[in-house]
């Protein structure tokens, strides 16, 4: 039996993207994902970003975040490169009710498109808003790590193509040094703000695709907190029985003590 | 760039055109801290990752390099460490004293001496579009000896378009340096050889002052010249706030010296002005004053924009070059013969002595057996030049209706500098073929261009006949591209074209073949050169041979060179060039490249080990002779020792007696550091071992340049030609000098009419290319840029009360187009001399065919032009926006 | 930016629209009418059993009608059998912690339980020849332990789309653990008010009509604060309401699904004869546009 592979994954750097939505359009290639309105698309007139978000056709998004001061004497344009974060404990894979959504050898997580049926409970469930239907296939798609690739010993094509290697694809173990590493060599430059999200197991039991920062989450559009979606299965489930319970009494209140003036029984 | 401490990127928008290249900046940033410095009109993604980013208004970047330069030569780091003094002292001409008739732009309010109206080229051709020109006689060199000019370096644009009356004596001074015949010339001995010749255009020797203290001396003058570009005059004129321009400043010095190194990366946000030949010359003149020259980590890197641009530039579509920057022989200079050419043309002093192997070789190329030293190898069939025949230039010609036909092949001038009268231009031709992969606006001007359209030209009108023919894209062909860091890397064919696509090489050499078919018996003289071309590239391979494709392999030979009498022997660099016909190179810049049938060295993939200095030698070719760092004699000291252990590259052996290093050494290999210059000696014998700049006549790098350029000897900072401010340095507002093609839909406007109050500049996405040709038509990119745009500021889009997305209607002298508004705080108003100047800005990708249309933006723009290069300004000029 | 008011609001709206919204109304009447028919068939007069099989009757259509637009709803409805059978290795498909895994299972099992309720009201009606059928039914013990496992799954189908959507991570649904709560109780009230107006329709006067009208208003009073308990444990996020979505909730189901009705209840002089139906018509419309709140009203934001 072939040895188990090391949980692989993608360190985002993105105190050194650029923008360039190499890796969107070489994810597109790859996958042969249609584009926006076969492609005649409208401006958004939200800075750089035209495709908005992650969704079906969409695996990865740059996201670009205007932050400037009104004299200008302080700005920044945060450029960050989202996608699935092939989350260990995954909310959509937890939900999904037909088991297409797997988790692979590489410890990533992948939708099998030949069983999704379309329920979209996945889509409710991602905590970072990564799936969407893609309208070819109409079912739930998203990033596969490059499932294909990997398993053809490849580097994912998005990682390939990153110009200034803002993605870095490996082991996650590895990435995660270089990204420590990265981190203290940029406080030690005098950027405090800077930290990974995602790197530890406190974060859904850890991103198999994690992020260095300058900023807080929220600033590029990501959950402070993410949380699966079973915490409220229990509570749920239990109140739930308690309103049965609940209803169940008054039904049985209501029939004992029922006033006078017995109609007929004529159906 | 990897090595560079500090990089300045100024000119360019580095991230976005050329991210790939970007990754050395950011490998320099992460692996060992480098300093990023963005200085741009607007926030954009290079900015982004900058440490700082310096915002100045479009056209002011004179202004600012003059300022940074003023501040280094006022510095106490400058002034104290030795490095630069002994720098400058041995590398530069700083010690040369200039002719004491020189006047300064100081003295003679924003001009240089020399100036006078244009003359005019020939009346056959009077498209050079000169408004003035200068006499550059004052801006010599002075030397021992009177009558003595200084000498012209690479032929410019402008070198060729005036008559010459060239008088023997040639004391009467030339209307451009590089004409200045040699006094000897009349009577020079005929060659091959030509060394004679060579030798009898030595000029007598320079005056220096080797104490920098002669107020004529170049060092002094250039001190003077940038004394006022203080802080305070950087900011009203740039509008980049005092104190981030001193930021600037002190990072660029403090990573320069003898162990750090500052790089500066530009394009075309340089180049597009009537003085951007200029701009690239103050920051030259910068990093010489600062030892950033010839060493690992230093430089100024031009950032070539279309694929291997630098090889059509090398292989040149040219019109005033032939290979390898052998100027064009012209009907206006005395280039009757190729001895009257090698006279004019000839730099006697340093390496450019060789010319006459280049060009004999170059000629044997073009006529083969045919070339002989009788008929001075052909010289005589070559064609020669009339004036400016620029792209500029070639549209007024042919809106005059002088050009009858044209070939457009990979490149779309529907859409190009003042669209509307390209395109009338269009209208005016016979005949026109374009060749692409798409079909572009120029393909269809006469049925989908904006005046069509809108019925103020009528199809029917229109006499063009036009042909399309499909091109094969790269990845159908083999064939070499040569990088921004002259690198040659063979590209394999990966697929079939389909259908009726055919390669341009196909297309050149079927024309070719037809033509001299059709010359085959003509008895015209002027047909000679037809007859005698030698043009045979039949492909090895039946199936590329069916189809007409030639080979690609045999091209390169050509340009490589091989022996005359030995054809199989290739030449292994230029070294082996002989001026007598038995060496036979198309390019001899490129010798080296294919040493030998089977060592295509264009090919080789091998990277240094990691983590060991070295040049990545093993990896493609670069030209001249595979090396990586021009001018690498700079990296070592005067004595040929490493400046530091950290900025080592290349070095004297002593030991071994030559040049070592981890590059190849851009030096004679044997000349040892101590060898003292030969008076009255040509070639590299006329230079010390000390003197890098081996292409030079001095081997000195210029901060003052005495010939070569038109338009002065030191940068000034000029106002655009449109620019809605008065000049804050000089009471001269424009460049003397530019080119204006006059005509009614080329209307310029005057400095601060207020019907065009905004500075605007126009740029390129890096979701699109160019004209949109190859972008426009494919979904994945148009999504991510869907429409055309223009930027603007908050604060003047409140003024204006356009709000994000609003379509706009923006004005410039030549037309209106529309666009949406993308308001964002990366746009900022600057204040200049007080008063607040707004500045817009869009990309200009946009067209009226493929899946993504929009208006073409360079109906906004004007035909006016630097005068060295025929560049047009399209990165400043002015506009108005209005909602629409 | 500020704070967000919780992680949720970084996830994608799932795009569950009329389809769900009609499904969930559809599917709590199929439940709640069960339950409340097993509710009559045990704790009912010998009269009310009409009333009763009224429910079955109600349930099996409308379970059927809840299979089909759930079955519609997906994008490959042809692959709606995904659910119950993994697509490779077609062996049974159950995922206990996942609210729509074990929801199609019930809906299939109650979709049997309300079929044989169904036949077995029939049966009694004679409306169908198959006497064997009414022992199905309660008091028989056969029938009581069929209606007892079938009335605990009228529950569950009518309870598990809140608790479907509270395990997800849209913002509402996923901050409040109440949902499932609500549709429960939800459910039977507007099952009660569906099977009241058959029944005044039919002019029925049988005693459990007013038991029922009786248990409506206690529901709906339930219903009432269990809502206001769905709000309060939303915390910040109820901000998210403080919209269109919030109005209509307000009016539509707070007002007119909930306080005028109970206002009919109190005071039975108001509208006459016309009282009762009001307010089960206007219990019906607030349980339609409760859910239509809820399902939309996240995600809108
Ligand atoms: N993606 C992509 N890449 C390309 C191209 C493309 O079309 N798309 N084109 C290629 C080609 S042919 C070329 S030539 C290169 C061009 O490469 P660049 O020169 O980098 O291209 P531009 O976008 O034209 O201009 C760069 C920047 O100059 C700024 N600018 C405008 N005026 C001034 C000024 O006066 N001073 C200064 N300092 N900055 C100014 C603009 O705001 C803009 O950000 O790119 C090449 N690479
Ligand atoms: N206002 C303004 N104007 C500018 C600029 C600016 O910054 N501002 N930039 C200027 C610059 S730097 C440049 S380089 C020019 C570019 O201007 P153009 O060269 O006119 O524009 P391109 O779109 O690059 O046109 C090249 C064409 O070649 C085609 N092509 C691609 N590959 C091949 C091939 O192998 N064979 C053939 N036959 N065709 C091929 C493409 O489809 C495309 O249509 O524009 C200039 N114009
Ligand atoms: S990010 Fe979302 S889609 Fe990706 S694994 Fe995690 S939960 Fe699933
Ligand atoms: S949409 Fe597809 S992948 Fe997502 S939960 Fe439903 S079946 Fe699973
Ligand atoms: S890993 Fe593959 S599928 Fe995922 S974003 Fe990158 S290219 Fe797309
Ligand atoms: S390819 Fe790399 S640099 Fe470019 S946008 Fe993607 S992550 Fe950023
Ligand atoms: S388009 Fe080509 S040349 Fe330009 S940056 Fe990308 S890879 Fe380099
Ligand atoms: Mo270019």
């Amino acid at each position: 039996m072939a040895a188990q592979p090391e949980p692989m994954g993608f360190y985002t750097d993105t105190t050194v993207c650029i923008g360039c939505k190499a890796c969107e359009v070489a994810c597109k290639e790859w996958n042969q994902l249609p584009s926006t309105n076969g492609g005649k698309n409208t401006l958004s007139g939200d800075s750089y970003d035209n495709t908005r978000a992650l969704d079906g056709i969409h695996w990865r998004h740059v996201k670009f975040v205007e932050q400037f001061t009104d004299d200008r004497k302080d700005g920044r344009w945060l450029l960050m490169s989202d996608v699935c974060k092939h989350c260990v404990h995954a909310a959509c894979l937890e939900v999904c009710p037909t088991n297409a959504i797997i988790r692979t050898e590489f410890d990533t997580v992948v939708i099998q498109s030949d069983t999704c049926n379309g329920c979209r409970d996945c889509i409710s469930a991602c905590p970072f808003g990564v799936i969407e239907i893609n309208p070819v296939s109409g079912t739930a798609q998203k990033c596969t790590l490059c499932y294909d690739r990997l398993q053809a010993g490849k580097e994912p094509a998005c990682s390939q193509a990153c110009p200034t290697q803002s993605i870095q694809f490996g082991t996650i173990r590895d990435l995660r040094d270089r990204a420590q590493k990265r981190v203290d060599q940029l406080k030690q430059m005098g950027e405090q703000r800077a930290y990974l999200y995602g790197a530890d197991d406190k974060m859904l039991g850890g991103l198999n695709s994690f992020y260095l920062l300058v900023d807080k989450p929220e600033v590029y559009g990501l959950p402070p907190d993410p949380q699966m979606p079973s915490r409220n299965l229990k509570a749920g489930s239990w109140l739930s029985a308690l309103g049965a319970i609940a209803v169940g009494l008054m039904g049985v209140i209501s029939f004992r003590n029922r006033g006078a003036g017995a109609g007929e029984d004529r159906p | 760039m990897a090595d560079s401490d500090c990089i300045v990127v100024m000119g360019s928008n580095m991230a976005e055109n050329h991210p790939v290249a970007f990754r050395w900046p950011m490998k320099a940033k992460v692996e060992h801290g480098a300093k990023i410095i963005h200085v741009d009109p607007r926030f954009t993604r290079t900015s982004a990752v900058a440490d700082i980013y310096a915002p100045v208004r479009a056209g002011s970047d004179i202004a600012f390099l003059g300022g940074v330069i003023n501040y280094v030569l006022n510095s106490e780091k400058w002034n104290k460490e030795p490095f630069f003094k002994t720098f400058v002292a041995n590398y530069t001409n700083a010690a040369t004293i200039i002719n004491e008739d020189f006047k300064d732009t100081e003295d003679l309010n924003g001009v240089f001496s020399g100036l006078a109206p244009a003359k005019g080229g020939v009346p056959e051709w009077p498209f050079n579009g000169a408004t003035n020109q200068y006499d550059g006689a004052t801006w010599q060199y002075a030397r021992t000896k009177v009558g003595a000019q200084g000498q012209g370096a690479a032929a410019t644009a402008q070198s060729g378009e005036t008559k010459v009356s060239s008088g023997p004596d040639g004391t009467k001074a030339p209307a451009t340096p590089a004409a200045a015949p040699a006094p000897a010339a009349a009577k020079a001995p005929i060659g091959p050889p030509f060394d004679a010749l060579v030798a009898s255009a030595v000029r007598p020797p320079v005056l220096k002052d080797e104490t920098l203290q002669n107020p004529h001396c170049v060092f002094q003058i250039v001190k003077r010249h940038f004394s006022r570009y203080t802080p305070e005059v950087v900011e009203k004129t740039t509008g980049c706030p005092k104190e981030t321009f001193l930021k600037v400043a002190e990072a660029i010095l403090a990573n320069s010296g003898a162990d750090r190194t500052t790089s500066f990366a530009y394009a075309v946000a340089w180049t597009q002005h009537t003085y951007g030949v200029q701009i690239i010359g103050a920051c030259a003149l910068l990093q010489l004053l600062l030892g950033n020259i010839g060493r690992p980590g230093a430089g100024v890197m031009a950032l070539r924009g279309h694929a291997s641009i630098q090889g059509s530039t090398d292989i040149p579509t040219l019109y005033h070059s032939i290979q390898g920057y052998l100027a064009a022989p012209t009907a206006l200079k005395k280039h009757d013969t190729l001895q009257d050419y090698i006279a004019a043309e000839i730099i006697p002093t340093g390496y450019w002595a060789n010319m006459p192997k280049f060009m004999v070789s170059y000629l044997k190329s073009v006529y083969g057996d045919a070339a002989t030293k009788e008929n001075q190898f052909g010289y005589d069939w070559h064609p020669k030049i009339l004036g400016d025949h620029s792209h500029m230039a070639m549209f007024a010609a042919m809106n005059a209706g002088k050009v009858k036909g044209m070939f457009c092949v990979g490149q779309n001038p529907a859409t190009s500098v003042n669209a509307k009268m390209e395109r009338s231009g269009l209208r005016k031709l016979e005949w026109l073929v374009v060749k692409d992969n798409w079909i572009t606006e120029t393909a269809t001007f006469w049925k989908n261009a904006p005046e069509v359209k809108n019925g103020q030209v009528k199809t029917a009108d229109i006499k063009t006949e036009v042909f399309f023919l499909p091109a094969t894209q790269v990845a159908e062909v083999d064939g070499t591209f040569t990088n921004t860091q002259r690198m040659l890397q063979f590209h394999h064919k990966a697929a079939e074209a389909p259908g009726d696509c055919r390669s341009d090489t196909w297309f050149s050499y079927e024309l070719g073949k037809r033509l001299k078919k059709l010359y085959a018996n003509s008895t015209a003289p002027r047909d000679e050169g037809w007859k005698n071309l030698v043009w045979d590239y039949e492909h090895e391979d039946e199936a590329e041979r069916k189809k007409g494709e030639p080979s690609a392999l045999k091209i390169l030979k050509e340009i490589n060179g091989f022996f005359t009498e030995d054809p199989a022997r290739h030449c292994v660099g230029f070294g082996e060039l002989k001026d007598d016909g038995s060496t036979t190179c198309a390019s001899w810049i490129y010798s080296g490249v294919y040493p030998g049938v089977g060592k295509l060295l264009a090919d080789r993939r091998t990277p240094d080990p990691p983590g060991q200095p070295g040049a990545q030698l093993q990896w493609g070719w670069a030209w001249p002779a595979n090396r990586r760092v021009m001018y690498n004699r700079c990296s070592a000291d005067p004595e040929g020792k490493p400046w530091s252990e950290k900025k080592k590259w290349v070095w004297w052996d002593a030991e071994a007696k030559k040049w070592a290093g981890y590059d190849v050494p851009d030096y004679i290999a044997v000349k040892p550091p101590t060898d003292k210059a030969k008076p009255g000696a040509a070639g590299m014998d006329a230079l010390p071992g000390t003197a890098p700049f081996i292409m030079r006549p001095d081997g000195l790098g210029w901060l003052f340049v005495p010939a070569g350029l038109v338009d002065g000897p030191l940068p000034t900072h000029y106002e655009p030609v449109e620019s809605p401010v008065p000049n804050p340095l000089y009471k001269q507002q424009t460049s003397p000098v530019y080119k204006h093609w006059k005509d009614d839909g080329n209307k310029l406007a005057t400095m601060g009419d207020p019907a065009f109050p905004y500075v605007i500049t126009t740029y390129r996405l890096t979701e699109h290319y160019l004209a949109g040709g190859m972008s426009r038509w494919l979904p994945w990119l148009n999504e991510l840029q869907p429409e055309l745009f223009i930027e603007i500021s908050p604060e003047l889009a409140q003024e204006k009360g356009i709000k994000n997305l609003d379509w706009c209607k923006i004005t410039s002298p030549r037309t209106e187009i529309r666009a949406k508004a993308l308001v964002t705080k990366r746009m900022r108003p600057f204040k200049i001399d007080g008063k607040v100047i707004h500045q817009v800005g869009m990309p200009w990708h946009w067209g009226y065919e493929g899946l993504s249309t929009g208006d073409v933006v360079n109906e906004l723009t004007s035909l006016i032009a630097d005068p060295n290069v025929s560049m047009h300004e399209g990165k400043a000029f002015v506009c108005n926006v209005q909602k629409a | 930016m500020n704070t967000p008011l919780s992680s949720t609001f970084f996830s994608a709206p799932p795009e569950w629209g009329w389809l769900i919204v009609l499904y969930f109304f559809v599917g709590g009447l199929a439940g709640g009418s069960y339950f409340l028919a097993v509710l009559i068939d045990f704790f009912g007069r010998p009269e009310d059993r009409p009333l009763a099989r009224l429910g079955y009757y109600i349930a099996f259509p409308c379970i059927v009608l809840s299979g089909l637009l759930l079955t519609l709803d997906l994008t490959r409805p042809e692959r709606f059998w995904h659910m119950l059978f993994d697509a490779h290795s077609f062996r049974l498909m159950f995922k206990p912690w996942s609210p729509m895994s074990i929801g199609s299972w019930a809906l299939l099992v109650f979709g049997l339980f309300s079929l044989i309720g169904f036949l077995s009201a029939l049966a009694e009606a004679d409306r169908l020849k198959w006497p064997a059928a009414r022992s199905l039914r309660p008091p028989g013990i056969i029938g009581a332990i069929v209606s007892v496992i079938g009335g605990l799954l009228g529950f569950f189908v009518a309870g598990y789309t809140g608790v479907l959507l509270a395990v997800t991570n849209r913002p509402i649904w996923s901050d409040t653990p109440l949902l499932g709560m609500l549709f429960v109780v939800s459910a039977a009230s507007i099952s009660a008010s569906l099977m009241l107006l058959f029944a005044e329709k039919s002019r029925w006067t049988m005693p459990g009509v007013r038991a029922l009208h009786r248990m409506d208003a206690w529901v709906v009073a339930l219903e009432f604060i269990v809502l206001i308990a769905v709000m309060i444990s939303l915390g910040p996020v109820f901000r998210a309401w403080l919209s269109a979505w919030g109005l209509l909730l307000f009016f539509g189901v707070i007002v007119v699904g909930m306080l005028i009705p109970l206002a009919l209840f109190w005071r039975r002089e108001w509208l006459g004869a016309l009282n009762a139906t009001a307010a089960a018509v206007l219990i019906l419309v607030g349980g339609f546009i409760l859910r239509l709140v809820i399902v939309f009203s996240a995600q809108g934001v």
